[in-house]
């Protein structure tokens, strides 16, 4: 786990390039919805812009850094050293989550730290509940990563237009920018049922009420519960997914096949 | 008409790339997905800035505007950066190397890749649109202002044809990058995408923009790409169809001219400095 998290920060550290195109399109985006919500009157919002941009970097690197990982690393020649090696692939995967998280940190530190000069969000912070929710939705968040990762494993090249497919709705339904869930949210009873299935949705909802509404951490516990939950869930779901696909691939011999 | 074949050529090569991993129709629903989730963000953003800000503030013709010019964005953001991806994987699958040592300018396949994109791309920005509107209708239990008519289609689609050249010279300037950058190449598209939500007018006036930001990010071609369409679609939109495509012709004209000028230099030096066939910066 630890030897994973090293490489994937030494990746990210040593060379800085990598942060500065990482954060282009959180920070191109948060700042042009930024401007939106500005431009039509609606400044109070800004905040809402801000945190978006902040999460969509980490949501990003959960879909392009960890759940088509081993797509990638399946390309490299990578999937059969870990394979091979006595290490268990769901502690190489948790290594790439910490890894990954500490890697987002100055994209999320730069979008943050550009939304407040620029627009000034009015924040009314609990930080103590700020931070265990930011904590446990980004748990639930790359436990999700994982799965998607398992399920991954049984995709060729297909990964990539998946990726391309999920990123957008998933960014709407959670509601990066604006509420889903609620009663200002603009979707419908159902829809925001099938939302709350996504990690990201409950995250973004407690952090909007502990971020901007003064919400302490007993008026969003049902909301950190549920995190908490889906963190262990999710987990433990994809450790077994993992190991069936991986069954799967060794028996019909397409584990380390790079190109299908 | 030797100039025709090889980029008739490099766009059905695009086509198959971008569409033959999974069944033509699927794989076009599919890339419908994205911006339709794009449009439909930026809608909401701005239903619920309005709604919750302040009572009255909330405009359907805004609304409109912010639908089309997302929608829009969106699609010239998602071919102008094909070139990139056609250099960079061409370079790592040895694609490209063997195009440039073909008798003709690896521009032709630069530029017949764009042609395909814009096609495929084309076809999932009009579904998108048109799903967005209605889902937005539906949700937000609002009339969208739209003028749908044969000449108000037309005029679209000529917009849609007149901002080619400004996105082939999006994409000649991207391609001429990544001939020698193998490497971060797949971050081109954020930036693309990013910056064209900002500077294009596609969600708010580039009058809202600090000057002289403002006067730049008006004359760009893909701003007047996007307000010529809003022109034609949107009943009582300031601004004059006309001049719109005039300046989205000239200034694509121009960014054309100068990108190939980059590229064929970018070309000249990538052979004299060994970096065609490159796989690896």
């Amino acid at each position: 786990m630890k030897a994973r998290a090293l490489v994937r920060l030494w990746s990210i550290f040593g060379e800085p390039l990598w942060i500065v195109v990482s954060m282009g399109f959180p920070v191109l985006s948060s700042l042009a919805l930024s401007l939106l919500y500005y431009s039509i009157g609606a400044a109070s919002y800004v905040g809402f812009a801000v945190l978006g941009g902040v999460m969509v970097s980490f949501w990003g690197n959960v879909l392009w850094s960890m759940a088509s990982q081993f797509y990638w690393d399946k390309q490299e020649g990578l999937f059969e050293i870990y394979l091979t090696s006595p290490a268990p692939i769901s502690a190489i995967l948790i290594g790439m989550s910490v890894g990954g998280i500490i890697g987002t940190v100055p994209s999320a530190l730069i979008v943050t730290g550009i939304g407040w000069v620029l627009f000034h969000p009015a924040v009314n912070a609990v930080w103590g509940g700020v931070i265990l929710t930011f904590g446990l939705t980004l748990a639930s968040l790359y436990a999700m990563g994982m799965t998607l990762s398992s399920l991954y494993l049984a995709y060729g090249r297909e990964a990539e237009s998946l990726n391309e497919v999920l990123q957008e709705p998933v960014s709407m339904l959670s509601g990066l920018y604006f509420p889903s869930l609620g009663a200002r949210s603009p979707f419908p009873l159902a829809i925001q049922a099938a939302a709350s299935l996504i990690p990201l949705t409950i995250g973004m909802d407690a952090l909007r009420k502990t971020l901007f509404y003064g919400n302490d951490i007993w008026q969003v516990w049902p909301d950190l519960a549920i995190l908490g939950v889906m963190a262990v869930v999710l987990l433990f779901a994809s450790t077994y997914a993992l190991k069936y696909l991986e069954n799967v691939g060794r028996r019909d011999g397409t584990i380390g096949v790079r190109i299908r | 008409m030797t100039s025709l074949r090889p980029i008739l050529a490099s766009a059905w090569m695009g086509i198959q790339h971008d569409i033959a991993w999974t069944t033509p129709v699927l794989s076009v629903a599919l890339r419908v997905v994205a911006p339709f989730a794009s449009a439909m963000t930026v809608s909401i953003i701005y239903w619920f800035g309005t709604t919750s800000a302040s009572p009255g503030l909330f405009n359907a013709d805004r609304l409109a505007y912010v639908l089309i010019g997302s929608t829009l964005y969106a699609h010239v953001a998602s071919y102008a950066w094909v070139p990139t991806v056609a250099i960079a994987e061409g370079k790592n699958l040895s694609v490209f190397p063997h195009i440039y040592i073909t008798s003709r300018s690896t521009a032709f396949y630069v530029a017949g890749t764009v042609l395909s994109s814009f096609v495929i791309s084309t076809i999932a920005s009009v579904a998108a649109l048109i799903l967005a509107y209605l889902a937005l209708s539906s949700f937000l239990g609002t009339q969208i202002p739209a003028t749908v008519t044969l000449t108000s289609v037309a005029m679209v689609a000529a917009a849609l044809v007149a901002n080619i050249p400004g996105a082939l010279g999006l994409g000649f300037l991207l391609g001429a990058y990544s001939m020698y950058a193998s490497k971060f190449e797949w971050s081109l598209p954020g930036y693309v995408a990013g910056l064209l939500m900002v500077f294009s007018g596609a969600l708010f006036p580039t009058s809202f923009l600090p000057w002289p930001i403002s006067v730049g990010a008006q004359y760009l071609p893909f701003t007047q790409f996007i307000a010529a369409a809003r022109e034609a679609l949107l009943p009582g939109t300031s601004g004059d169809y006309a001049t719109s495509m005039g300046l989205c012709l000239v200034g694509g004209g121009i960014l054309l001219g100068v990108s190939m000028f980059v590229y064929f230099a970018s070309e000249r030096k990538a052979r004299k400095d060994g970096v065609i066939d490159r796989r690896l910066a």
